[in-house]
């Protein structure tokens, strides 16, 4: 039998697992609780694995934690959507609102390596308008980023993950060429291919964080298709298998199994370290930095959970912004049947893509935009489609799941404006730790809705042109989460500024996907890795110029003086 | 719901399919062959419900995923028994919904008393039609024993009782075989792609009028 | 026997019956050859020469042996992995296999005769390596995205029918300079021989590094040895090109050096490939996904083929002052 990694913690006693091998080590540094750490990072997914490794490889002591169990691929990941709902974040949430969201499967992990673990490694870049949309296109917020320096960034992270994708891109400014070419396209990505073609719009191959090719002792993507529960061969290049074995070999500790429910502040109102609950018991580790990367819920959960006297709203929320706007993106589907049979359960799920709608303005009854892939839903996923989405079951439900291999789908990722309205906030009832756990109130916006509209219409016409037949729209599903800590130029209408630092407590940091002020309408884990990567050449950069314990409302003032810090290293 | 004539109706689009045929070869790993070996041995005792509530529990199962008396049957309601016995959890709620155990045994209770209160009898007892009719109402909203208390019925039908009784009945091969899915897959994935291509190692459906080719070829499948 | 098994059976016996061949056609074959040399020394000698002409013809019946042995393997386990959906996707198994006889054939043949059968073996070869690129060609374009990158990297490879080509111009040479053994020098249509097959040789270097090229490119040349089938070949074609412009009576040993440095290449190839197989998911105990999706084992003998035809008009080329 296995050490079983979600109850006993793995990383401990100068080691951690090896991912790329069954039952194997690698060292690990290890940091005593007392020791006050250059930063705590709490949380190691997309923002908080990344910004661990870059950190650690730039030689500060960073100790990171999650809450979530150490897995090793090869060895603890089963063929098997149930067994595998162990990568989710499934703690006690509550959710209402008049659209409330699904959560669990649906958004979060809870696993070293975050909700990459479990992503469906669609790694895509902002149209460089969107950093500016309030100013450029008239909606939303604009971004303190600027996009030629994130188009930098976004280039570090591609290359970091080794992105398969098409060899040019359709849309957008130059992009340097994708470091491994693109998979081949499954029947339902050529479905989507051909709707495209009838609709006189570009199509392309999906970059996706898995790779074509082998690399190093990752194997390639052997078009299993279980890529949402979890990669078991490796090919899929997660913050698991890329940053955090980088953050390790740099000298940083991962601490898995371990909550943190409170980051404590000081006299002076600084952040002095955090209270972790591990293996039965609290303890307390000490910082000069804390990073809070627990993803849009539990970012400002655990902000509010840090109340004090002296921060009454939580920490980081003069603003009172804390947990507020926060975004999913629309996840509408078309679905229908071929004659043909076109199996998409092989092959990652999203395979070709149309970011048509993302860079069109004309044409267009709402602001935003989206992108819409093909998919490859598994049994369990499907069933639950066909009977919560299309209201199947009894005889008609199994009779329809036996077309499962002739079903063909459309999906958007569609951006959502920010409401104050849509946000996170504690409810009273607790969780397994005593901590108060998160209530989660989602509404859609008229805009909201107009955009699916559209996107239903225009995917309909689609997918007929493909050949599909029986048509049925899936109209309530919503995918990833944003917002609720976003960043900004100024203090009152912002939790962060540009480089991740809280207005508030100059040694409080927030990388994740919490910092976004507006979504796109594209995926968000390759933004969060090229701010991550960001956030960590500019803390090196005032690291050295001295400015790390100086306030955040000063030392972020010249923003326009970013690119000193080496941009591009890796 | 549509009627989808081109292709009739056949007890079984996949015949001779089994996917555990699959189960030593390269498409399931250990972990996999442990994982699933776990959920093929639960026997139809419950440990969570109390025998009542099972039996109504295998009743609703019994509408919502029926399945034809000549193969295996899938113990659908002990595999919930046996994630609530477990604990597993979706891991988020609707606001007045209990958690998973509760809002089971709420809504279990509530379905029997609705059964006493309109046809006089337990919900098992019930022929299949009146239990239809109860199971629609629920999804409609249109029942309100004060069982329910705060939960809505149709909340409790649409995200607990429709939501897990059809994921345990996906969960399990009888299912898989059923639709034709290739199942577990690692390390062995799959080679073709493209439109009616099948691996080797997939099921072949069956074509009007060649059936038994189709049972030939599956019954290679390994 | 159901028909996916037969099909199992077929590309099986595909690949066996190539990798005897290719072994056949590697291997020395003295003993017999001394039986029959003797046999030949009592024809009448006409031509200057006729042994180096009909041993340059024998091992250009080798080259193209070992061409039609790694199409053999490779479009057995293409075609397997294409299910055999059409059924001209049997062609080129039959063709390449008839191919691999007649070079065999060839290969212990020592009469300075060309062959009927032979001929006709050959030219089919060659009308089939033609017909195979147009099929090729038209399932590309016929795919969604038409002649894309994808299509080009995943679709029926636009290059592999050209090895059969190359296979059936080899031995249609083989059998020219056959029949010119015994005339003055060694020609096809009225060119020189030796320095024809030098530049057809070259040519399918140089498109056979080309098909190397792309799928290298496929795989984002993940590892440093894959650029080594893209810059070798490409040189050889060029020296065997300027050998055919100022070949005559010269022995290029530089070449010829080349050549083997070629052949071995084609033959280490396997093993390189052998490795990425290991390296996929499961690695050869997932035989059955990892030799589909894996690098293709059978294509770098192709290179291996091409080489020897270069040796072989080489060979005659030292031997003939005006080949
Ligand atoms: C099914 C699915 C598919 C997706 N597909 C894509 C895709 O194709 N492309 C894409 O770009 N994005 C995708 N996403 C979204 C993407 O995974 C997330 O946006 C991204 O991982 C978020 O990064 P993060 O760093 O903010 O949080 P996460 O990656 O979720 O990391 C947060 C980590 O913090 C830990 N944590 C939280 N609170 C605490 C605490 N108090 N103490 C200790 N640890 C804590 C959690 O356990 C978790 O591991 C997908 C998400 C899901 C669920
Ligand atoms: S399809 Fe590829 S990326 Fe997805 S789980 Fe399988 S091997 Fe991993």
């Amino acid at each position: 039998m296995y050490d079983d990694a979600l109850h006993m913690p793995r990383a401990r006693q100068g080691q951690a697992p090896d991912v790329f091998r069954p039952g194997g080590w690698v060292p690990m540094r290890e940091y005593r609780n007392d020791e006050p750490v250059d930063f705590v990072i709490v949380g190691t997914g997309a923002g908080g694995g990344t910004l661990a490794c870059k950190l650690a490889e730039y030689g500060f002591s960073v100790v990171a934690f999650d809450a979530g169990p150490y897995f090793r691929p090869l060895e603890d990941f089963a063929s098997d959507e149930a067994e595998q709902t162990k990568l989710y974040w499934t703690d006690d949430r509550i959710v209402d609102g008049a659209n409330p969201l699904q959560l669990g499967s649906n958004n979060s992990g809870k696993a070293v390596g975050g909700s990459t673990v479990h992503f469906a490694m669609v790694s895509l870049r902002f149209r460089p308008e969107w950093f500016k949309s309030r100013t450029v296109l008239g909606y939303g917020a604009d971004w303190p980023l600027d996009w030629r320096e994130m188009w930098d960034y976004y280039t570090e992270v591609e290359q970091a993950l080794k992105i398969s994708g098409p060899v040019t891109y359709p849309w957008g400014p130059p992009r340097p060429r994708y470091p491994y070419r693109a998979h081949p396209l499954n029947a339902a990505a050529r479905a989507l291919a051909k709707g495209c073609e009838a609709l006189g719009i570009d199509w392309t191959e999906t970059p996706l964080a898995t790779i074509s090719a082998p690399r190093g002792l990752a194997h390639p993507c052997v078009y299993r298709g279980f890529c949402v529960t979890g990669c078991s061969t490796n090919a899929k290049q997660s913050a698991l298998v890329t940053w955090i074995p980088r953050a390790l070999a740099a000298g940083a500790e991962i601490r898995d199994l371990a909550m943190v429910g409170r980051i404590e502040v000081d006299d002076n109102g600084l952040v002095s370290g955090v209270h972790y609950h591990r293996d039965d018991g609290w303890h307390f580790q000490r910082a000069r930095n804390v990073v809070v990367a627990g993803y849009a819920i539990e970012t400002p959960r655990l902000l509010l959970n840090s109340a004090t006297d002296r921060y009454r709203d939580g920490l980081a929320n003069s603003s009172g912004l804390v947990g507020k706007n926060l975004m999913t993106q629309s996840n509408q589907a078309v679905w229908g049947v071929m004659d043909d049979e076109v199996r998409s359960y092989k092959g990652p799920p999203s395979l070709a893509i149309t970011e048509h709608w993302n860079y069109a303005d004309k044409g267009k009854d709402f602001f935003g935009g989206y992108a819409y892939m093909s998919q490859g839903p598994l049994p369990q996923l499907w069933a639950n489609t066909q009977a919560s989405a299309h209201g199947l079951w009894g005889g008609p439900l199994v009779e329809e799941m036996k077309n499962y291999n002739h079903v063909v789908g459309l999906k958007i990722v569609g951006e959502m404006l920010p409401q104050e309205t849509s946000r996170v906030t504690l409810a009273d009832e607790v969780d397994q730790y005593g901590l108060r756990i998160p209530r989660v109130t989602y509404s859609w916006c008229d805009n909201d809705k107009r955009l699916i509209d559209h996107s239903l219409k225009f995917m309909s016409r689609a997918l007929q042109a493909a050949g599909a037949k029986d048509l049925w729209i899936q109209e309530d599903d919503t995918c990833h989460l944003n917002g609720t800590a976003r960043m900004g130029d100024d203090a009152g209408t912002s939790v962060v500024n540009a480089d991740c630092r809280s207005w508030d407590i100059p040694n409080l940091w927030i990388c994740d996907g919490s910092v976004f002020p507006t979504v796109g309408g594209v995926n968000p884990s390759l933004t969060i890795q090229a701010i991550a990567c960001r956030t960590a050449d500019r803390i090196r950069a005032m690291a050295r110029r001295g400015e790390l314990n100086r306030s955040a409302r000063r030392s972020s003032a010249p923003i326009s003086a970013t690119t000193d810090a080496t941009a591009s290293t890796a | 719901m549509h009627d989808r004539s081109r292709n009739r109706i056949t007890q079984d689009r996949y015949p001779d399919y089994d996917v555990l045929a699959k189960r030593n070869g390269p498409s399931w790993n250990d972990k996999t062959r442990e994982v699933i070996a776990r959920r093929l041995s639960i026997d139809s005792q419950p440990l969570f419900f109390a025998a009542e509530e099972f039996e109504t529990l295998t009743a609703i199962a019994a509408r919502i995923v029926p399945q034809p008396a000549s193969r295996p049957q899938i113990p659908v309601a002990a595999l919930i028994d046996r994630k609530l016995h477990e604990g597993v959890s979706d891991g988020y709620r609707l606001a007045g919904m209990p958690r998973e155990r509760e809002a089971w045994r709420r809504g279990l209770h509530a379905l029997d008393a609705e059964a006493r209160l309109a046809f006089s009898e337990r919900f098992a007892g019930l022929s299949g039609a009146q239990q239809d009719e109860l199971l629609h109402r629920a999804e409609a909203g249109r029942l309100n024993a004060p069982e329910w208390g705060s939960m809505r019925c149709s909340d409790f039908f649409k995200r607990r009782l429709l939501h897990d009784i059809v994921l345990a009945y996906y969960s399990h091969p009888v299912a898989w075989n059923e639709i034709g899915w290739g199942g577990p897959a690692s390390p062995r994935g799959y080679v073709r792609l493209d439109y009616n291509e099948r691996d080797p190692w997939e099921a072949a459906e069956a074509r009007p009028g060649h059936e038994s080719e189709a049972a030939r070829t599956n019954r290679h499948v390994r | 026997m159901s028909r996916a098994v037969e099909r199992d059976v077929l590309a099986g016996a595909g690949l066996a019956l190539s990798v005897l061949a290719a072994a056949a056609v590697l291997a020395p074959k003295a003993g017999s050859s001394r039986i029959r040399s003797q046999r030949i020394a009592a024809l009448p000698r006409s031509g200057p020469q006729p042994r180096t002409a009909v041993r340059a013809a024998r091992r250009l019946n080798g080259a193209a042996g070992m061409l039609a042995a790694s199409v053999l393997a490779d479009s057995s386990v293409e075609h397997y992995r294409g299910s055999f959906k059409n059924r001209a996707m049997y062609t080129p198994l039959v063709v390449s296999a008839l191919t691999l006889a007649t070079s065999l054939h060839g290969t212990s043949d020592m009469r300075p005769l060309a062959h009927r059968l032979r001929d006709g073996c050959y030219l089919l070869a060659a009308a089939t390596g033609l017909l195979g690129t147009g099929f090729h060609f038209y399932n590309v374009t016929k795919k969604v995205g038409g002649f894309s990158w994808q299509n080009l990297f995943y679709g029926a490879p636009l290059g592999a029918p050209m090895a059969i080509l190359l296979s059936g111009l080899l031995g249609f040479c083989s059998e020219r300079v056959r029949e010119t053994a015994r005339s003055p020098r060694p020609e096809m249509f009225g060119l020189p021989a030796a320095r024809t097959i030098a530049a057809v040789t070259g040519a399918g270097l140089l498109g056979t590094s080309g098909e190397a090229g792309l799928l290298h490119f496929r795989g984002a040349f993940h590892n440093p040895f894959m650029a080594v089938p893209v810059t070798l070949p490409p040189i050889g074609a060029a020296l065997l090109f300027n050998a055919a412009a100022r070949g005559q009576g010269r022995a290029h040993p530089f070449t010829r050096a080349w050549m083997w440095l070629l052949t071995a290449m084609g033959l280490a190839g396997v093993g390189f490939h052998a490795y990425g197989v290991s390296r996929n998911m499961g690695g050869w105990r997932n035989w059955s996904q990892n030799v589909l999706n894996g690098p293709p084992l059978p294509a770098p003998p192709s290179f291996t083929g091409l080489a020897l035809a270069g040796l072989a008009a080489l060979g005659l080329m030292r031997e003939h002052r005006d080949a």
